[in-house]
């Protein structure tokens, strides 16, 4: 049997369709379930497929997970995600990202359902003030903190510093919190259905209070970032096909609001409980 | 000489900054913040596709109240810069 949920993410709805038995199985997504609404920012449909033919642009490999973007013949973006080099799935989708389908192998099934979901959303908001970040987040009285850094420095680590140390400290999302700038100019952020090897998919928001660029030191040091060096910190840390012109037109768009309105620290930091306590410090003032 | 695919210059809290966002330039890794000049230069450029120090110097003196022989010297040094950089070719 094949039915369809809808799902709202950062005020941004979707839906999926496919065989009851994966629906099932995209538990993390219960909490952003919502009723059948007609203005979708996308539809995914999940379907059994046999290989796509496309021509590679580009390809990502990160920690035996690869992903190679690429076109169709007729110029529709593909991505393929391969785990340990075999291939789970294909996503095709429309110019625009309004609508795709992900050919599955039966192999990662959840995994290439996530990747594929996150592509669109990550797409198809980019030209709407929406961004989908690589970063840890917690939430202190009512406002949100947002940790960034390369792959192992320590954003998990540094956000269960939070929570281990400063009451009133939750976690919002370990792995792939959503921004959006709303129409006044101020930014929230929201919890996803996508938050890596940790289980926290909270449909909860917040404003965001700071972004903060983490790296591994000997000593524990913040300072600000301002300009140039605030947007250099941030736009690595946002996922992106940034050789479409117009995805990278308006994910700039965000980043240049997000780090002209929004305190971005650099934290030099020790993977302890003051690390934590100087950055809320510094960063909550 | 021309500005190699996939760079694009952004303003960025104000400043003019030369990104890579194409996919021949998505490796470039760091951001390159041009004074007025610069940015100046870089969208001439552009809007010639292929340019010389020559046609970018007398577009410098059309715009600004400098003689040739150091609006070529200007140039130069920013072509010479862009080069060691790797975003013209």
């Amino acid at each position: 049997m094949k039915g369809t949920q809808y799902y709202i993410v950062a005020e941004h709805t979707f839906c999926v369709k496919a065989t009851d038995s994966i629906l099932a199985l995209m538990q993390n997504y219960e909490p952003f379930r919502t009723a059948p609404i007609e203005d979708l920012l996308f539809g995914l449909t999940v379907t059994n497929g046999s290989p796509v033919d496309y021509i590679e642009e580009w390809r990502q490999d990160e920690e035996g997970q690869d992903t190679i973007c690429g076109h169709t013949e007729q110029g529709e973006p593909v991505f393929e995600f391969r785990f340990g080099g075999k291939t789970a799935g294909w996503l095709v989708c429309v110019p625009g990202y309004r609508s795709g389908v992900l050919y599955l192998c039966g192999f990662q099934t959840m995994a290439a359902v996530d990747n594929a979901l996150m592509i669109m959303f990550a797409m198809a908001s980019a030209c709407l003030g929406t961004v989908l970040f690589h970063a840890a987040v917690v939430s202190l009285d009512g406002r949100g903190y947002m940790f960034l850094g390369k792959s192992g420095t320590g954003k998990s680590t540094h956000a269960r510093l939070w929570l281990e140390n400063i009451p009133g400290t939750e976690l919002m999302n370990d792995d792939n919190p959503a921004v959006r700038i709303k129409a006044d100019g101020t930014a929230v952020v929201y919890g996803t259905p996508w938050s890596g090897k940790t289980p926290c998919y909270r449909n909860v928001s917040a404003p965001l209070g700071g972004i903060v660029l983490l790296n591994q030191a000997p000593y524990n040091k913040i300072v600000p970032l301002k300009g140039v060096g605030a947007y250099a910190a941030v736009v690595p840390s946002i996922s992106g096909k940034r050789w479409d012109e117009r995805i990278a037109d308006g994910l700039h768009e965000t980043e240049n609001a997000l780090t002209s309105n929004i305190p971005v620290w650099h934290l030099d930091c020790l993977p302890d409980a003051n690390a934590a306590l100087i950055c809320k410090e510094t960063i909550t003032q | 000489m021309k500005i190699k695919k996939g760079f694009v210059l952004r303003t960025v809290c104000g400043e003019n900054v030369i990104v890579g966002e194409g996919l021949d330039a998505i490796n470039f890794g760091r951001m390159l913040s041009l004074n007025e000049t610069a940015a100046f230069l870089w969208k001439k450029a552009m809007e010639y596709g292929d340019f010389t120090a020559d046609s970018l110097a007398d577009a410098l003196c059309e715009e600004y109240d400098v003689d040739k022989a150091q609006a070529l010297n200007d140039v130069k040094e920013t072509l010479d810069n862009w080069t060691k950089l790797g975003v013209i070719e």
